[in-house]
């Protein structure tokens, strides 16, 4: 996905104004769309679809929940992610916490390593 | 720290130096505080394990983690796992009867070695280790008295500390906790990597939305002198800024140094 294409979705649009992303310098910016839309294009997923996967409906009641099962794969994803990229460090932890970012302004409480280096 | 400055200066801390240990006499400190609380049948409801982070293998720890819980459990140098015992039953009358002996539980409010054996212990403690609904709600008030104790005189050592939910099938497993322990919560401990005042009070209702005189309906009046005393003993302290832009700066300071999404 190209950046316009990204942005076009409409649980990024949620993310940049919840997060207040215009009033990150234009590389910062670009640089956090560029993260997500690679990690999207390695699950095959698009943001909208992305969010949607760790919500789940309860079979008896219909109800919405957060899945911790598809939260956890979601980290195993972006461990994997963050080693294809060649991040390490800080590096690593920051770069995938732009997704989680992405994800917990869409409503998804997802938390991921810290870097106490 | 005067007592209530302590009460006044308690806050969640989220964000601890992940590299500034804590010390074990200062842990112990907070261990006695929970074992002087205020407890039925003079029973130990509140059980805990103490869990050094560094001490813990990388596996073990990834075990305990939740989506929910992984940035505080990471950064707290020390996790208390609190339990409530559900066996507090099991020594009952022993233990009564030991404080009607020292005189705790005087004659005169009706306490003698009889009436513990006749009444207390099979018409009451024996019927309510039985109801498992009575006994968690037993296990749980007791338990949180301790842990409000252990948590209080955390801030009074000058920590930072915080109370949170818990894996607990994952860590009964790892900690091989008893069958009879209930999980409460993890208490994590640390110095503040974020101010200790956490940007100021948190919001609370008057007093008159929750408390009564005499009956239901009829709110508590506060007296305002007393409300100025307490401000000025540190009870009642500055409450978090409607313009939280000092906060939210804080914030992003910590979320740079830690690498956590904003």
């Amino acid at each position: 996905m190209t950046d316009q294409q990204i942005e076009s979705q409409a649980s990024v649009k949620r993310w940049e104004a919840s997060a207040g992303l215009s009033a990150d310098p234009a590389e910062v910016h670009e640089g956090k769309l560029r993260i997500l839309a690679d990690f999207c294009a390695k699950v095959d997923k698009e943001p909208d679809e992305l969010v949607a996967f760790c919500i789940l409906r309860k079979k008896e009641t219909g109800e919405r929940f957060l899945s911790v099962k598809r939260r956890e794969t979601i980290n195993s994803w972006l461990e994997e992610f963050a080693a294809e990229q060649g991040w390490t460090g800080k590096q690593a932890v920051a770069n995938a916490n732009v997704v989680r970012s992405f994800l917990i302004h869409n409503g998804i409480l997802i938390q991921g390593p810290v870097w106490r280096g | 720290m005067e007592f209530k400055q302590v009460v006044g200066s308690r806050r969640t801390i989220r964000f601890f130096d992940p590299n500034r240990p804590v010390e074990e006499e200062k842990i112990q400190v907070m261990l006695e505080a929970a074992n002087r609380a205020s407890r039925a049948v003079n029973a130990d409801f509140a059980k805990a394990i103490v869990c050094y982070r560094d001490e813990l293998s990388d596996e073990v720890r990834a075990q305990m983690k939740t989506p929910t819980t992984t940035v505080q459990i990471d950064l707290a140098p020390v996790t208390i796992f609190w339990y409530g015992d559900t066996s507090f039953v099991n020594g009952a009358q022993g233990r009564l009867k030991e404080l009607v002996d020292l005189g705790a539980l005087p004659v005169t409010h009706g306490w003698t070695h009889a009436y513990v054996d006749d009444l207390v212990y099979p018409q009451v403690l024996e019927p309510l280790s039985k109801d498992q609904l009575a006994t968690v709600w037993a296990v749980s008030v007791e338990a949180g008295l301790a842990i409000a104790q252990a948590m209080l005189a955390g801030v009074d050592e000058g920590l930072g500390v915080g109370l949170h939910a818990f894996n607990a099938a994952a860590v009964k497993d790892i900690l091989k906790v008893p069958d009879h322990w209930v999980p409460m919560w993890i208490l994590l401990v640390g110095y503040p990597a974020e101010d200790a005042k956490g940007g100021g009070q948190r919001p609370r209702r008057k007093l008159s939305d929750s408390f009564y005189r005499g009956q239901y309906g009829n709110p508590w009046t506060e007296i305002p002198a007393v409300t100025e005393r307490l401000k000025d003993e540190g009870m009642i302290q500055e409450p978090m800024p409607a313009d939280a832009s000092e906060r939210m700066t804080e914030i992003k300071q910590l979320a740079d140094r830690f690498g956590l999404p904003l």
